[in-house]
């Protein structure tokens, strides 16, 4: 799952101080479960707002709503008649949602409240971790499940690195090093040999940066022509809406 | 969704989770909500709570203090500690100088409904009835109403201005009762379908003592039981001989000895032919007529009556093998030669009640419409009712209360009375009624929850001293105080009404799993969204912490706070005395609080007070809110975890100011403003010391620049 963070509350203060009235919007999947910007953190932000407002005796009125998604069209339609009320949104999605409601509600100022972080997990209660950066090309068969692209910091392929201190990653102690886990879990699986291959460097041009926005197309479920016209008409509305 | 399986350990559990409600309820006769009223008064909510009584039931004073109380035998506390003092609970509500608005009654219709027998199932189906917009008037053979409760109850169980109380509640609707008409005698049943009412309801009880049918059973000096009680206690005396036996092992029997006690006679015996556990009446009772001297035989049936110059001296009794048969039928046998005596110069009769219908055979001859001589009645001498309408094979008649349960608790007696006004509205409206579902009680605690959950013993009824009972008829219990009953409301589970999931908005998150301290939530077998089951107790951490805002209470008493805090904040912007002075507020934990609240008084006047249930109850927000609403700092007073009306919770409340702190600062408002302490106000002298100390927090505070 995404899991990201609310962003400082002065600069959520900074990002709407123009507006008088403004909608906190939150997202109920991966930031939910990483309590960034479900329903609760919602509300909690709200409520700084309307007070910090009361503070600075300004008039400032605040908006809560919560959709399943924000990164879907068909949930995001939902919104309109409300967002159509504010003068800003803050998003408590995550950068995808932000630019889904951004492109969607071109007259509406769009605002993050959240920091996007990693793709991870929680590894105990309140602890999450990031387990993947999506490089495009998985290896986890060759290490025993366990991502050196992602967890080793100089992203070794073929570790430890002369760091790795006592099963610890010389950048943080609280980091564990992931050439000493890839180790352990091959011994413990009869396939240390594995790890006498060398190897070879990785195509970094399908992942992250290699060669602009990465594009996944499911060909069957592709819309037909005459409804790709309707898409672009839509598309060419929006942009005229722009102008 | 009708059940739903989890993983518990290497077990999947299956719980039901429809038509399934609190035991306390489902077992109570008038399907009375215990739960709902005991967690109104666990909050204060007094006048709320009695409404709840009221809604159901038409005769709280009475079943505060007398009721048999099924509620309490199936409440799950027992299995914990010991079960909720339900019925007491009630006694407090009924006997309260709470003023509540009457419900208003909204329909009116014009047929009138005569009810024969003034007791409690009579009065109940009046009571109903009365609410349903009829006319009833009540036919009542006595001069006063109430029935067995007031000719056959001894008032130092149930007080007669206990009584009084519901029965002027009743008759306050408009019920007419025409005392001193005795069906059969000054009318007859006949005439009343005549007089234009259009519903006759049959509710005389069982009226006649039983009698043994035994040697010497014509011997001076043999009484029963309902006339002996009524002269008890009407304050009149009966002559005693110095040695009294109570032949009987119910409520009656004992309530015999006990009055015979106070009637001043020293050796009061009771021979009864159950076995200690099998004796038909409450422990409660029988351990009280034996606290007051009473002597109990049991397994003793008796043989015959052993007499001197026309005056009975002694019992003779065998022992009793077993009094019911294989099938459960009363078909008691006995140890042959197993004969001895008990001697007594009175003996008092408590075996039972019998009906007395010889007004319906009165109607015989009478031919055409005014034929009531068919009523059908039982081989045991009840009135042939349907359970689900209590109407008699006569069209119009009605019957309920014990002419139709043989022999039945009060509350079943109101439940009839109850049932048969609906069903008489149903008859006169023409309404069918679909058969009502079932409902099932929650399954037992489990286990592991038994083990979790804290013991906390249930707070004593107080009593008249002993040495000063047998010489009155005075009440015994003297009921609760409302630090007691609250305190007693308090232990109460809530079960069935904590919290539930929203399936709709639940992400998975599973924070409700991690964070519960009773480790109730479960991920059911083959979803990915919470379930938390009947054995949640009602901390309300997952209500709060849950990022989805999905899970919330099923009970709708629960405010978390919302309230107080409102009427704190009206209290201070309304106040006149020192406006200048900055509002402070006080969250603390009602569960260890209430008993020292009256020392309020030692605050500062700028300090005005918000309880939860529990301050793990207290949402982030409710800070943010506070502050947003003018006050300028909360104290927050936890209690000391061995004090912790639940398992784990105060660290939950530390984390919460905690969080909150953080909240505040980031929006200007100094940390400081929020503070926690430690406490443990149980007695008044060290409420007051901490009192002060809060004062001079608060001082401390108000010194805080304003200018924000």
């Amino acid at each position: 799952m995404i899991v990201a963070d609310i962003k400082p509350f002065k600069e959520i203060m900074r990002l709407v101080k123009n507006y008088r009235k403004i909608c906190v919007i939150g997202c109920g999947t991966c930031v939910t479960v990483c309590h960034a910007g479900g329903q609760k953190q919602v509300s909690e932000v709200a409520a700084q707002l309307r007070l910090a407002a009361k503070l600075e005796k300004k008039h400032l009125e605040v908006g809560e709503e919560t959709i399943l998604r924000q990164c879907e069209h068909e949930f995001i339609d939902s919104l309109e008649g409300l967002v159509q009320k504010y003068d800003a949104i803050v998003s408590l999605g995550c950068g995808i949602g932000v630019q889904m409601l951004a492109e969607r509600f071109p007259h509406t100022r769009i605002l993050p409240g959240l920091n996007t972080k990693f793709m991870g997990a929680p590894t105990e209660p309140g602890i999450f971790w990031e387990r993947c950066v999506g490089c495009g090309n998985c290896i986890l068969a060759e290490t025993g499940g366990f991502c050196p692209v992602t967890r080793c910091a100089k992203g070794l392929l073929n570790g430890p690195c002369g760091g790795s201190q006592n099963g610890l990653c010389e950048v943080s102690p609280d980091t564990p090093c992931v050439w000493q886990l890839i180790y352990e879990q091959l011994e413990a699986q009869g396939m240390l040999d594995t790890m006498e291959a060398i190897t070879p460097p990785k195509d970094w041009s399908v992942g992250q940066g290699g060669c602009g926005p990465r594009r996944l197309v499911l060909e069957h479920l592709v819309e037909e022509e005459k409804d790709k016209h309707k898409i672009a008409e839509k598309v060419l509305t929006r942009n005229d809406c722009k102008k | 969704m009708a059940e739903v399986k989890y993983k518990s350990g290497n077990a999947v559990v299956v719980e039901n989770v429809i038509n399934e409600e609190a035991p306390c309820v489902v077992a109570c006769p008038i399907k009375q909500d215990a739960r709902d009223y005991i967690q109104l008064i666990a909050r204060g909510r007094f006048e709320e709570a009695l409404r709840v009584v009221l809604s159901k039931n038409p005769f709280p004073s009475t079943c505060g203090r007398i009721c048999n109380h099924p509620c309490e035998t199936k409440c799950r506390r027992a299995k914990v500690d010991e079960p909720i003092a339900i019925a007491s609970l009630k006694r407090f509500l009924a006997d309260g100088s709470f003023s509540i608005s009457k419900p208003e009654i909204t329909s009116s219709y014009s047929e009138r409904i005569a009810i024969i027998g003034a007791g409690p199932s009579g009065l109940a189906a009046a009571n109903d009835l009365a609410f349903l917009g009829y006319k009833c008037t009540v036919f009542e053979a006595q001069s006063e109403a109430g029935g067995m409760l007031r000719f056959g109850v001894p008032s130092f169980r149930l007080s007669r201005h206990a009584l009084d109380m519901d029965i002027n509640a009743i008759m306050n609707l408009g019920v007419e009762i025409r005392f001193n008409t005795r069906i059969g005698e000054n009318i007859r049943l006949g005439d009343l379908l005549n007089q234009g009412y259009k519903a006759v309801l049959i509710a005389v009880g069982l009226q006649k003592s039983k009698m043994l049918n035994i040697e010497g059973a014509q011997l001076n000096g043999i009484l029963t039981a309902i006339p002996f009680l009524y002269a008890g206690s009407r304050g009149e005396g009966v002559k005693l001989g110095k040695r009294t036996l109570i032949i009987g092992g119910g409520a009656v029997a004992m309530d015999c000895a006990r009055t015979a006690l106070r009637m001043g006679c020293k050796r009061v015996h009771i021979a009864c032919l159950e076995s200690r556990k099998e004796m038909p009446t409450t422990d409660y009772e029988i351990e009280e007529a034996i606290h007051e001297g009473a002597i109990i035989h049991t397994s003793l049936g008796p043989k015959r009556f052993l007499g001197k110059d026309g005056k009975v001296t002694a019992l003779e009794t065998v022992v009793c093998k077993s009094v019911f048969d294989n099938n459960g039928r009363f078909n008691p046998t006995f140890v042959e030669g197993s004969e001895s005596v008990i001697e007594a110069d009175t003996i008092i009769l408590a075996i039972g009640q019998a009906s007395d219908l010889s007004f319906l055979q009165e109607q015989e001859g009478i031919q055409g419409k005014d034929a009531l001589s068919s009523i059908q009645v039982t081989r045991g001498g009840t009135i042939a009712a349907d359970l689900a309408t209590l109407c008699t094979n006569m069209t119009g008649v009605f019957a309920s209360g014990d002419v139709v349960l043989g022999r039945g608790t009060l509350t079943e007696a109101i439940g009839q009375g109850k049932k048969a006004a609906l069903a008489i509205h149903d008859y006169l409206r023409g309404i069918k009624r679909k058969k009502e579902e079932e409902i099932l009680p929650l399954q037992e605690l489990s286990s592991t929850r038994l083990q979790i959950i804290k013991k906390q013993g249930r707070q004593r009824m107080p009593t008249l001293a002993d040495e000063v009972r047998l010489g009155t008829y005075e009440e015994v219990e003297l009921g609760f105080s409302p630090a007691l009953a609250v305190k007693e409301a308090q232990r109460c589970m809530n079960c069935g009404a904590g919290a539930v999931v929203n399936q709709d908005i639940c992400a998975g998150c599973l924070t409700c799993v991690r964070v519960c301290p009773y480790d109730v939530p479960k991920i059911a077998v083959g979803d990915s969204i919470a379930y938390i089951g009947c054995d949640c107790q009602s901390c309300g951490i997952c209500v709060i912490e849950c990022p989805a805002a999905a899970i919330s209470f099923k009970s709708t008493y629960e405010d978390w706070g919302e309230a107080e805090l409102e009427s704190a904040l009206k209290a201070h912007s309304e106040r006149s005395e020192g406006a200048e002075e900055p509002l402070l507020l006080n969250f603390y934990c009602q569960y260890n609080t209430f008993p020292a609240d009256e020392a309020f008084g030692e605050f500062a006047k700028n300090v005005k007070r918000v309880r939860f249930q529990c301050l793990a109850k207290a949402n982030p927000l409710i800070f943010l809110k506070a502050f947003e609403k003018g006050a300028k700092g909360i104290f927050v007073t936890v209690c000391p975890q061995d004090e912790c009306r639940f398992n784990n919770t105060i660290c939950w409340a530390e984390k919460r100011v905690k969080y909150a702190r953080g909240l505040l600062e980031a929006v200007g408002i100094e940390g400081k403003r929020l503070k926690l302490i430690s406490t443990t106000p149980i007695n008044t002298d060290e409420f007051i010391q901490w009192a002060d100390q809060v004062t001079k927090e608060a001082e401390e505070l108000c010194s805080l620049k304003e200018n924000k």
